[in-house]
Parts: structure tokens; sequence; C-alpha cells
């Protein structure tokens, strides 16, 4: 029992990659590194899937990309209303930045949403996105009369959630990723043979892209809300 | 450390209740989507929205647990 304590306490630990020798050593962890990663791998993709394309003779990646912007439109357009224009590519790239930082763990990698200074970071730019955009839609007046709606009596409740949404996203993202490593831990102590490789189908890949999607539709539903019937 | 535990354990309860707001939720959908199929793709991204809210009590009494074992 001790021993796999002490063996989750170490796999639970952020460690730190390496430190940057100025003002005194800034230690980089192991989750920016790993971003890194991240965004070369989503760059080079970018950048290597977008070449030649033609509108007369699409080939068949170009046709598979187009897809998947139309469907990442349709779907902001049907959450966020008339504004979904601006919100798109950011939903689109905070979805391709969750979800294969969740599914990295397959590669060997640790993966950064198991640090929970990245999903905090990620859900204070979903604050700033669904308080921002409530602000620039409905004016400095509107934005703040949106509070006091559906009736002034739910005032204080609105004010919470200024405070619960972000930590409600941050701890979701944060509490199944490091659930899911912690049982395949477990499970790999007990069995560490084939039913593991089974699992991590689960926890890893279904799991992972699940708390992707949950997060986008949830932070595009709370944009949605604010500016909805804005002019 | 041993009360630690046993309250590690009473928060880790609150997956009894995420469980059977879930299985609610989803039975719910499974009927409304076999009373009106052409609507499953609402029905689905509703069933999402409450699914994630309900399971988000469950991941607080998890974080909870895991602040008493390895800190408390």
């Amino acid at each position: 029992m001790e021993a796999l304590k002490e063996a989750l306490m170490g796999a639970l630990e952020n460690h730190v990659a390496f430190t940057i020798p100025v003002l005194g050593g800034i230690p980089v962890a192991d989750a920016v590194v790993v971003t890194w990663i991240v965004m070369a791998v989503w760059m080079i993709l970018a950048l290597a899937l977008t070449r030649r394309l033609s509108v007369r003779s699409p080939g068949r990646v170009q046709t598979a990309l187009e897809a998947a912007v139309a469907f990442l439109n349709g779907f902001a357009r049907d959450t966020i209303g008339p504004h979904w224009r601006s919100f798109a590519p950011y939903l689109g790239t905070v979805a391709l930045y969750i979800g294969l930082s969740n599914l990295i763990g397959i590669f060997g990698l640790t993966p950064p949403t198991k640090d929970i200074s990245v999903t905090a970071a990620l859900a204070v730019m979903s604050l700033v996105l669904i308080y921002g955009a409530q602000f620039r839609y409905n004016g400095l007046l509107g934005g703040l009369k949106k509070f006091a709606e559906p009736m002034p009596l739910l005032l204080p409740i609105n004010l919470m959630e200024v405070a619960i949404r972000p930590m409600a996203l941050c701890m979701r993202l944060f509490g199944n990723i490091v659930g899911a490593f912690i049982i395949m831990e477990l499970i790999k102590f007990l069995v560490p043979a084939v039913v593991p490789a089974v699992l991590s189908i689960y926890f890893d890949l279904f799991d992972g892209l699940i708390q992707m999607a949950v997060f986008v539709f949830l932070t595009a539903l709370f944009t949605g809300e604010g500016i909805k019937d804005a002019a | 450390m041993t009360v630690g535990m046993i309250a590690a354990g009473l928060a880790v309860m609150t997956g009894i209740g995420a469980g059977i707001g879930i299985g609610i939720a989803t039975g719910k959908a499974s009927e409304a989507i076999a009373r009106q199929p052409e609507a499953a793709g609402k029905i689905n991204s509703t069933l999402l929205l409450g699914c994630a809210l309900a399971e988000g009590t469950a991941i607080f009494g998890f974080i909870t647990a895991l602040i008493m074992i390895f800190m408390g």
C-alpha cells in the first residue's frame, strides 16, 4: 500500500523539465515542454495539409479539412448565435490543443492537462472570452444589465457564476484527466499486462475526447448565453 | 491518517449522486430520441451539457478526496 502511494505521488507530481539560467533560474515545467510539442505538431500539420489548395480540383485531404471546418462553423453558429464568426477559430484551436494534450499520454508523454496550472489557464481564457464578448456586443451598460437577467433578484447568483464557471471548467478537465490517470496507474499496479491496454482505449482515448468536447461546448454555450440576442 | 482516509471515502461518495443523475438523464434522452428521432442532434447536445454539469459534482468530490489523501 505504501509503495503504491509512493509510486502514485511520484507520478502525480509536476516535474520541472529544465531551468532557464537567467534571473536566478526560471523553472520550465514538463507541461510547458509538452505544450511546445503539441504546438509544433499542429503547426507542421497545418502547414503541410494546407499546401496546394485548389478550388477546381480539391484533393482528398482538402475535402476532409473543409468538412471539419464546416462542422466547427456550424457548431459555433448553432450555439453562439448571429455573432459566431469571430469565435469559431478560437474554439477550434482550443479543441485541437486539448484534444491532442489529452491523447498524448498514449505516446508516453505526460499530458499537459494533468497539470492544474494548464487547465486553470484555459479556464481563465474562457472567462475572458465569455465576459469580454458579453461587454463587447452589448456595450458597457448592456453588459452590466446582463447580470440582472432574467430578474434582478438573481444578481448575486449571476455574480457568483463569474467565479464558479471558470472554477468548474478548470476542475472538470483536471479532475477527469487525473482521475483517468490514477485509475490507469492502479490497474497497471494490479495487472501489468494486456488489461491496461484495453482499458486505456476508454480512459485515454474516449474520455480525453469527451472532455475536449465538453470544455469547448460549455465555453461556446456560456459565450452564446451572453450575446445571443445582442444586436 | 485513518480518519483522513474515511473522510476521503465519504467525499468520493458524491459519485453516487452523479451516477444516478447521469443515469436518469441518459434514460430520458433515449426515450426522447425513440419518440422523436429527428431531434437526436439537439437532444444529444443537451444531454452532453447535463451530463457534464452532473459529473461536476462527482469531480469536486473526487478532488476533495485527492486533497485529503495526498495533502491532509
